[in-house]
C-alpha cells in the first residue's frame, strides 16, 4: 500500500480522526482535572462526599419528611428531593387534567369558548414562566389576608398569605388491616379483569364482572376497615392564636409554583391534545357513528385511543419538562431541591462540584428513569406494523 | 319448460319522500353568531356562562389598569392618594429606561440603538429577492457582528484585534448595501470593477480576488476613518435590562446553532465514538433543568480554570446558555435532517461529493431551510429562559423590573412593573411565534 492509498482509506481515516478526538477529550479532561486539583489544594477543600454527613445546621421551611437543623446534608438531599418530587407529580397530575379540559374547550363548536382557550394559551404560553411564578407569589398569595381574616371553606381548607391548609389523615396501628385489603382488592380487580378478558376471547361470550367485583371488593374493605375499628380520622387545621394548628398545609411559595407551573404545562398539554384530535381522520369519527355508536362510545372507543397514540410521546416529554422546570420555585424561595442543595447547601459548605454532580445527577436519573418507562409503555400501545 | 305460471314479484311503486328544506343560509354576522354562539339551548346557555365569567374578569383588571389607574406622579404615595385602587403606572414610566437598557450610563444608549439597528439592517437583505448568496450574508452576521457589537457595547480602547474585526464587519455591511443598490440599478457590483485590472496579473481568481480586494480597501479605509473614535468604556457589571436580555438570548441562538449542528451530525455519524460523544453531551444537557447548569456554571466553573484567570459573570452565563442552547438545537438539526431523503445523500455521494461538502453544500442547506420555524420557536423559549438569569443576579429585565419595588420612591410597587414586562414580552413572542407560524405554513406550499 502506498502512502496516498493510506491516506485516502475511509477506515483508517476514520480511526485516526476517531482516535485524535479521544486524544483531544483526554487531554482537555486532564487539562481541567489538573487545574481543580490544583484549584481545591488552594482553596484547602479536598474532594469528598464527607460532608454528607455532617449536621447541617439550617433550617428549612417545609417538608414532608421530618427535618430539624441538627440533621445532616443528606438529610437535606433527600428532603429536597421529595419535596421537588411532591411538587411536580401534584404538577403532572393536574396540569395533564387541565390541559386535557383546555385541549377540548379548543376543540369547541362554540366560538366564544374556542377562542377563549386559544387566547389562554397564547398568553399563557408567551410569558416567561418565571415572570408567572413570582406575579403569582408576590402578586395573589402575598397579598391574602392573615390567618385570621383568611379564607375558609366548610371549615375544612383554609387559604391565607401563610399557606393552604387542609386535613390531614391520621392513620393508626390497625390501619394495616385496611391497606392490605386494598392491596388484595386492587389484586383480586386486575386478575379478575383478566380473566374476564381471557374468558371473552376464548367463548365470546360476555360476563359483566367488572360492576359485582368492584362492588364485592369494595364491600370487603369496609367491612375490614369497620372490623378492626375505623382506625382513621382526620386532622382539622383549627384557628388557635395567630396560627393554624393540625392539619396539613402548603405554604404560599409552593402554591404560588404549583399553580403557575399547571397553568403554564396546561397550556402547552392542551395545545397536545388539540393536535393529538385533530390528527384523527374525520372518517374515523364517520364511520363510528355510522355503525351507531354514541358520541362518548366514539370518543371512547376510536377516537381516544387513537389520539393517545400522537399524544403520549410529546406527553412524556411535557412531564420530563415538568420535573425539570419545578426547579424555578427556587425564585420564590420554595425548599426544593435547588434551593436547599444548589443554593443554601453549597454556600454553607463550598463544595460546588460535588453538590452539582449530586443535584444533576438527580435530575438526570428521574429523567432517565421517567423516559424509559414511558417508552416501555409507548412501545405497547404503538400500532404494531 | 313455456310455462309462464312462476308469479312475477310484485314490483312496487316509488315513492319519492319530500325532498327536504334547503339549509338556512348561515351568512352575515348575525347568521354567523347564531350559527356559532346560540345553535341550541346548551350552547346558548354555554355562551352566556362563559360571556359572564369573562366580564367578570376583565372588567376588574381593566378598571385597575386603565379606568382607574395614575398616569403621572412622582412617588407611590402620590399614587395611592390619587387613587388607592388603580394601577400607578408612573414607576414603570419613570423607570422604562432602566427597564430597556439596565444601568447603562444614559448618554451612552446610543450605541446600544445603533449596535442593533446595524444588527437588523445586517439581516433585512436576507427578505430581498434579487439579492444572491444570502447563506454567506447569514453566516457573516453570525461570524462578525459579535465582534462590531462588542466594539460598541463594551467600549474602551485597549483592543486592537476587536477594532480591527469590527471595521471588517462593518465593511463588509457596507459594501453589502453599496452592491444591493447597483444590483437594484441593474449595474456592477463592486467587486467586479476591479476584475479586469486584476486579471492582468492572474486570471484565475480574479472575480473572488476582486470582491476580497475590495473588502480590504474599505476596512482600512474606516479604520483609518474611524482610529481616533474612542468609546466610554462601559463595564459588563452595568449592562442590563431588555439589551442584556436580547444579548443573551441572541448569542446564545446563534452560537447554538454551530454547537447544535455538529453535534447533530456527530450524533448521526458512523464513528462510534463521536456517536456517543455526541449522545452523551446532548442527553446529559437535556435531562437537567437550565437553572442548575447556570448554577454549576457560576460555581464550578471557576474552579476548571487556572485562578489566575478572571471570568466575568456574563462570560459564565453565556457559556451555560450556550450549550444547554446547543444540545436543543441539535435535537431541532436531528428533526430536520432525518425529513432529507436518503436520496440526496446517495446522490451527492455518486458525484463524488466527500463528507462535509455533502453536508454544507446538499443537506445542510436543505435541513436548515427547512427548519427555520422550529428555530424560531428555540429562539422563542431561549428569551424567555433567559429570564432565569436574574436567579444568578445579573440585571436582566425581570431584576430591573423587581428592583422598581425596593427604589425608595416607589417601594412595595410589585404589581405593575410585572404586569408591564409580561405584556412586553407577549408582544415579542407572540409576534414571533406567528411568524413561525406563517413560515411554516409557507415553506409546506411549497
Amino acid at each position: 500500500m502506498t502512502a496516498k492509498e493510506l491516506i485516502y482509506d475511509s477506515a483508517i481515516r476514520a480511526k485516526v480522526t476517531q482516535g485524535l478526538a479521544i486524544l483531544i477529550v483526554f487531554s482537555t479532561g486532564y487539562y481541567l482535572y489538573s487545574n481543580i486539583v490544583n484549584n481545591l489544594h488552594q482553596m484547602d477543600l479536598p474532594f469528598g462526599f464527607d460532608f454528607f454527613s455532617s449536621t447541617a445546621g439550617f433550617d428549612i421551611g417545609w417538608s414532608i419528611v421530618p427535618y430539624d437543623p441538627s440533621m445532616s446534608y443528606g438529610r437535606v438531599y433527600l428532603v429536597g428531593i421529595t419535596n421537588t418530587l411532591i411538587l411536580s407529580a401534584l404538577i403532572i397530575l393536574f396540569s395533564t387534567l387541565l390541559g386535557f379540559i383546555v385541549g377540548i374547550m379548543r376543540l369547541s363548536r362554540n366560538l366564544l369558548v374556542a377562542q377563549l382557550a386559544r387566547w389562554y394559551v397564547e398568553f399563557v404560553r408567551n410569558v416567561p414562566l418565571l415572570i408567572q411564578i413570582v406575579f403569582w407569589f408576590i402578586v395573589v398569595f402575598s397579598t391574602l389576608p392573615g390567618p385570621r381574616q383568611g379564607y375558609g371553606f366548610l371549615n375544612l381548607f383554609f387559604l391565607n398569605n401563610r399557606g393552604f391548609y387542609l386535613p390531614a389523615p391520621v392513620f393508626e396501628a390497625n390501619f394495616s388491616w385496611t391497606l392490605m385489603a386494598i392491596v388484595f382488592a386492587a389484586v383480586g380487580s386486575f386478575v379478575l379483569c383478566r380473566w374476564s378478558r381471557e374468558y371473552k376471547r376464548q367463548s365470546g361470550q360476555h360476563k359483566a364482572v367488572y360492576r359485582p367485583a368492584l362492588f364485592a371488593l369494595l364491600v370487603f374493605v369496609t367491612i375490614i376497615f369497620i372490623a378492626t375499628g375505623k382506625p382513621l380520622h382526620w386532622s382539622v387545621p383549627t384557628l388557635q392564636g395567630f396560627n393554624f394548628q393540625d392539619g396539613f398545609y402548603f405554604p404560599i411559595a409552593f402554591m404560588a409554583a404549583f399553580i403557575s407551573m399547571t397553568i403554564y404545562r396546561s397550556a402547552t398539554i392542551g395545545e397536545m391534545v388539540r393536535a393529538g384530535i385533530q390528527s384523527i381522520d374525520s372518517g374515523q369519527r364517520e364511520a363510528a357513528t355510522a355503525i351507531g355508536f354514541s358520541r362518548f362510545k366514539t370518543l371512547r372507543l376510536v377516537v381516544i385511543p387513537q389520539a393517545a397514540r400522537a399524544i403520549l410521546p410529546p406527553m412524556i416529554n411535557a412531564w420530563l419538562t415538568t420535573v425539570k422546570e419545578s426547579s424555578l420555585a427556587v425564585a420564590v424561595g420554595f425548599p426544593e431541591l435547588v434551593s436547599v442543595y444548589m443554593q443554601t447547601s453549597l454556600n454553607q459548605t463550598g463544595r460546588a462540584i460535588e453538590i452539582v454532580i449530586m443535584v444533576m445527577g438527580f435530575y438526570m436519573i428521574t429523567s432517565l428513569l421517567i423516559s424509559f418507562l414511558l417508552n416501555l409503555y409507548n412501545q405497547r400501545i404503538q400500532l404494531q406494523e | 319448460m313455456g310455462n309462464q305460471s312462476i308469479s312475477k314479484p310484485e314490483l312496487l311503486e316509488f315513492i319519492p319522500k319530500p325532498s327536504r328544506l334547503p339549509a338556512v343560509p348561515v351568512d352575515g354576522f348575525i347568521g354567523r353568531l347564531k350559527k356559532h354562539l346560540f345553535s341550541n339551548i346548551w350552547n346558548t346557555l354555554l355562551t352566556v356562562s362563559v360571556f359572564t365569567l369573562l366580564f367578570m374578569l376583565i372588567k376588574p383588571f381593566l378598571d385597575w389598569a386603565i379606568f382607574d389607574a395614575v398616569w403621572s406622579a412622582s412617588n407611590r404615595r402620590e399614587c395611592l392618594n390619587a387613587s388607592p385602587d388603580g394601577a400607578c403606572w408612573p414607576g414603570v414610566i419613570q423607570w422604562f429606561n432602566g427597564l430597556i437598557y439596565g444601568r447603562y450610563p444614559n448618554d451612552q444608549q446610543w450605541r446600544i440603538n445603533l449596535g442593533f439597528g446595524l444588527g437588523i439592517l445586517w439581516l433585512v437583505p436576507l427578505a430581498f429577492k434579487r439579492v444572491e448568496q444570502k447563506i454567506l450574508i447569514a453566516l457573516s452576521a453570525i461570524t462578525l457582528f459579535p465582534f462590531l457589537a462588542n466594539f460598541l457595547f463594551l467600549g474602551g480602547s485597549d483592543n486592537q484585534f476587536n477594532y480591527i474585526v469590527a471595521c471588517v464587519g462593518l465593511a463588509y455591511l457596507l459594501i453589502l448595501y453599496i452592491n444591493i443598490g447597483l444590483i437594484y440599478l441593474d449595474r456592477k457590483i463592486l467587486g467586479e470593477y476591479l476584475e479586469p485590472l486584476i486579471g492582468r496579473f492572474y486570471q484565475r481568481r480574479a472575480a473572488l480576488l476582486g470582491r476580497l480586494l475590495c473588502w480590504l480597501t474599505v476596512t482600512v479605509l474606516l479604520a483609518f476613518l474611524f482610529q481616533n473614535l474612542t468609546l466610554l468604556l462601559v463595564e459588563v457589571d452595568s449592562w442590563g435590562g431588555l439589551f442584556l436580555t436580547l444579548i443573551i438570548s441572541g448569542f446564545s441562538i446563534v452560537m447554538a446553532l454551530p454547537i447544535g449542528i455538529l453535534l447533530a451530525l456527530g450524533r448521526r455519524s458512523h464513528m462510534p465514538v463521536f456517536r456517543w460523544l455526541s449522545i452523551c453531551t446532548i442527553e446529559l444537557v437535556r435531562s437537567v433543568p437550565l437553572i442548575t447548569v447556570l448554577f454549576m456554571s457560576v460555581t464550578m466553573l471557576p474552579l476548571f480554570f487556572p485562578n489566575t484567570m478572571e471570568l466575568n459573570k456574563l462570560v459564565q452565563v453565556l457559556v451555560a446558555v450556550c450549550v444547554f442552547a446547543g444540545a436543543y438545537m441539535a435535537e431541532t438539526v436531528r428533526g430536520g435532517l432525518q425529513g432529507i431523503p436518503p436520496g440526496q445523500f446517495e446522490a451527492a455521494k455518486s458525484v463524488g461529493l466527500g463528507y462535509w461538502y455533502t453536508m454544507a453544500f446538499i443537506i445542510l442547506p436543505q435541513a436548515l431551510r427547512a427548519m427555520i420555524p422550529n428555530i424560531v420557536t428555540s429562539f422563542i423559549s431561549l428569551f424567555k429562559d433567559t429570564t432565569l438569569v436574574s436567579i444568578i443576579g445579573l440585571f436582566d429585565i425581570m431584576l430591573m423590573a423587581r428592583n422598581i419595588s425596593i427604589d425608595k420612591n416607589w417601594l412595595g410597587l410589585h404589581t405593575e412593573p410585572l404586569i408591564a414586562i409580561s405584556i412586553l414580552f407577549f408582544i415579542f413572542c407572540y409576534s414571533m411565534s406567528q411568524y413561525s407560524h406563517r413560515l411554516e405554513k409557507k415553506l409546506k406550499n411549497k
